[in-house]
């Protein structure tokens, strides 16, 4: 890839964020002049896209660009409302197009048709509104259908209705009452039945009749003919055809798409209204990552030379020096902090990643048939830009999965005794140097028996031998398990797993799964956080300084006496596990014992079921909040988080959990006189 | 000169080595290594280079190193973000088109080697750092 570009892909991924915002703007009821500054910023954003595209040597990305200006220049002229159903097209739209560009930075050829899924729906909204002369029509009233029930329609069904109609075609009603236990599945059976006949437009719940039992649908198909055979009815279902609107129905005058007054006002006043400057508008400077890499490296160069004339300021014992040596202190808080701000660019918060999620499982809850309650934790927490990107497509597979395979239909859940409508949670939280990622659904779970012999069948199992609920989690990820043929066969989950776990790993990180049969899933993902900021205790050990993260610092205490690794100490009446952090990193211990105590609890641990640890250190030198920096692959240690640059030289910022684990392994040993 | 033919002659470990210079960031003054609790064999701490974490090769773990080395002066960095130390440079020199045999049998270091070339009586190994690299991958697995 010609690294001149980098800037235009960077702007692009800017845009797309933007884009992204103003569509959740839209999502909530906004005052007229927000909903169109809005509106115009999408328009100027999708055009810019469509330029850069083109500069970029993509055509095809412009041209579907181009398709989705095209809408938001509808959108502004007041010719298409800002609906539901409108911005959830929009937003499948922009999520193509951005997963698209993620493809082509990938060396991926170009697609076809990068709007292929949403072509129908915009379309339809094409040429809703672009009659001739712009006028936006609603021919649902012609439906011979009670009002109720016609308000029950959505935006995106009035568009249909309208559509087909304007085309020419008929629209059917299939009456039918199904039985309560099976009514999902009979439903499904017959939406795909009448849509085999033409076009599904919807199925809406109606009121059973008197003295009938179990629950009654409307199925609107627009069709020619629609044939009573071919929809596969069962005796008791009472199914029965009704002619709801004919084409020839449609009024002359209407037909030729004259400009209606309610809708010559929808259009008008947009136009009327001058939007003034929106305060969200704020400039935007775009940077390529490596300018701000190489400002990093400058500061730190600079960081450097602080640190080396801070020494040699203490080093002159001069009362005189107190205030360059104060000044020296304004100038590390002053550099921290704009390594702080430099770190912040980097960022963004966990939560635009979840609102690119979130239109997803409103789409395929509704596409499936399956409620959902969908509910995001841990938004507030950052992570680089870079990974963002490279999370969308593993997290939408994880999504996907668990809607299509782990979650049931409303009616097995509620026969299983669950409630209803489905959970799935998807939290972000920080865990040493991970931001962890759990998605859970309280669907079915895996289905470990038929992974266990889909893998004997496949030979990547032994027969014989004894696999773990682990090892079967496990398998789900190896590649060549999951293929579409063999997923099909299992009930559980697994489909392309191997995929998403070669993008984590590519990214540094890991995935667990877990699960109980009929109570659901849980997938993490652990991502290494290559800088942040970390509020630390600064210890030492022997020669070397270590930052603990105060996160997980319960207090801090001397000992009456020096203590020694495999001892016990007092701790607020607790009698305490107490290990030498020397011991736990696999330096040499003080023979003389230590007297500090750095109490740890290992974090979301409740106070009366938390693991508490007395830490053993020679020294507490105060508290810090460090610039935290990953070590490379090559360098992992255990225990260690990353590394900050201080005064001192490198700090080495310990993982709190990981130590945790480290300190019991030790006194284990202890134990057992290894 | 082709930079692809180009070679770094240096003395590392006792042993005069060859690096293409085609997989060299650079060769700066070495900073003073802050050691790594627990780390990785092979790799004996870590210098800040340009703002990052540099891991620095610990050339003992290598077998036929001698125990004792003589202080480092310099650092090569490879591509792949390795710090090698070096106890001298001696200079550059165009591959010779000539001279280039495969590691001595039962030469040590032959898993780390590409080639060895006899340069004016003198037998200089070179280094791939692909495998290199390799080897400190298994050491880590291995641990």
């Amino acid at each position: 890839m010609d690294p001149s570009f980098d800037d235009v892909w960077a702007e692009c991924e800017d845009l797309f964020a933007q884009a992204r915002e103003r569509l959740a703007t839209l999502k909530t009821p906004q005052p007229a002049h927000v909903v169109q500054a809005s509106v115009n910023a999408l328009f100027r954003s999708t055009h810019t896209l469509k330029g850069m595209a083109g500069m970029l040597g993509f055509p095809r990305f412009s041209q579907a660009a181009h398709r989705m200006e095209d809408i938001f220049d509808l959108m502004r002229q007041g010719r298409l409302r800002s609906t539901d159903s409108l911005i959830e097209t929009l937003e499948s739209g922009i999520q193509a197009l951005e997963s698209g560009l993620a493809g082509l930075q990938r060396g991926q050829p170009e697609p076809d048709d990068y709007l292929h899924a949403i072509r129908r729906q915009l379309g339809e909204l094409e040429a809703l509104a672009r009659p001739p002369d712009g006028a936006v029509l609603d021919l649902t009233s012609l439906l011979d259908l009670p009002p109720d029930v016609l308000k029950a329609l959505s935006e995106y069904e009035r568009t249909r209705v309208t559509a087909v109609l304007l085309a020419g075609i008929p629209i059917h009603g299939i009456r039918v009452s199904l039985e309560l236990a099976t009514f999902d599945e009979r439903l499904r059976a017959l939406s795909e039945a009448a849509g085999a006949q033409g076009e599904l437009i919807s199925a809406l719940p109606l009121e059973a009749a008197e003295g009938q039992d179990g629950l009654s649908f409307l199925l609107l198909v627009a069709a020619p003919i629609l044939e009573f055979q071919g929809l596969g009815a069962g005796p008791d279902e009472a199914l029965e055809i009704l002619r709801l609107a004919d084409p020839e129905r449609i009024p002359a005058s209407l037909r030729a798409a004259p400009e209606s007054p309610e809708a010559s006002s929808q259009a008008a006043e947009p136009l009327q209204a001058s939007p003034p400057p929106a305060a969200q508008d704020a400039e935007v400077l775009r940077l390529p990552a490596q300018r701000v890499e190489a400002l990093e490296a400058r500061l730190m160069a600079v960081a450097q030379v602080r640190d080396t004339a801070s020494q040699v300021l203490r080093q002159l014992e001069d009362p005189d020096l107190d205030r360059p040596r104060a000044m020296m202190g304004e100038i590390e808080t002053g550099l921290l902090e704009v390594q702080k701000s430099l770190l912040q660019m980097r960022m963004v918060k966990v939560e635009s990643l979840f609102q690119r999620i979130e239109p997803m499982v409103k789409a395929l809850s509704r596409d499936m048939g399956k409620p959902v309650r969908v509910s995001f934790q841990g938004g507030e927490l950052e992570l680089e830009r870079s990974l963002l990107g490279r999370l969308t497509e593993p997290f939408l597979h994880l999504v996907r999965n668990a809607l299509d395979h782990g979650l049931e239909g409303a009616a097995e859940r509620v026969a299983q005794g669950k409630a209803e409508i489905g959970s799935l949670k998807i939290s972000a939280s920080q865990r040493g140097r991970n931001l962890r990622f759990d998605i859970r659904d309280d669907g079915r779970g895996f289905d470990l028996a038929r992974i266990e012999a889909r893998g004997l069948a496949m030979g990547l199992l032994r027969e014989g031998q004894v696999h773990t609920a682990e090892d079967l989690h496990r398998l789900t990820l190896e590649p060549g398990f999951s293929t579409r043929e063999r997923a099909s066969q299992i009930s559980g989950r697994g489909v392309g797993m191997d995929v998403v776990r070669a993008e984590v790993v590519g990214m540094g990180g890991e995935i667990q799964i877990s699960s109980e049969p009929r109570r659901g899933s849980l997938v993490r993902l652990s991502l290494p956080l290559s800088r942040a900021v970390v509020g630390c205790l600064k210890v030492r050990c022997g020669k070397q300084i270590f930052g603990i993260p105060l996160s997980h610092v319960l207090r801090v205490q001397a000992s009456p006496e020096a203590l020694r690794g495999g001892s016990r100490a007092e701790v607020l009446g607790e009698n305490l596990p107490m290990e030498s952090l020397q011991a736990c990193l696999g330096l040499p211990e003080p023979a003389q014992g230590q007297r500090l105590l750095v109490v740890l609890r290992q974090q979301g641990a409740s106070a009366d079921a938390s693991l508490d640890l007395a830490l053993g250190v020679d020294e507490v030198s105060g508290r810090a909040e460090l610039l935290l920096r990953s070590l490379p692959e090559l360098a992992h240690a255990p225990g260690i988080m990353g590394g900050s640059l201080q005064e001192e030289g490198i700090l080495w910022v310990l993982d709190p959990e990981d130590l945790m684990g480290l300190a019991m392994d030790s006194l284990m040993r202890r134990v057992a006189g290894v | 000169m082709s930079e692809t033919s180009l070679l770094l002659r240096a003395k590392a470990a006792g042993r005069d080595i060859l690096l293409p210079m085609s997989g060299l960031r650079e060769v700066v003054a070495l900073a003073p290594i802050t050691p790594l609790p627990g780390g990785p064999p092979g790799i004996q701490g870590v210098v800040l280079y340009q703002g990052e974490f540099l891991p620095v090769l610990d050339w003992t773990a290598l077998q036929g190193c001698p125990a004792r080395l003589e202080s480092a002066v310099a650092m090569a960095v490879l591509m792949p973000r390795l710090g090698l130390p070096l106890e001298g440079l001696t200079g550059t020199l165009e591959a010779p088109e000539e001279g280039w045999s495969d590691p001595a049998e039962g030469d040590p270091w032959a898993p780390i080697l590409a080639k060895v070339c006899r340069v004016g009586g003198e037998e200089l190994a070179l280094l791939d750092p692909d495998h290199l690299l390799a080897l400190l991958h298994r050491l880590r697995k291995d641990r």
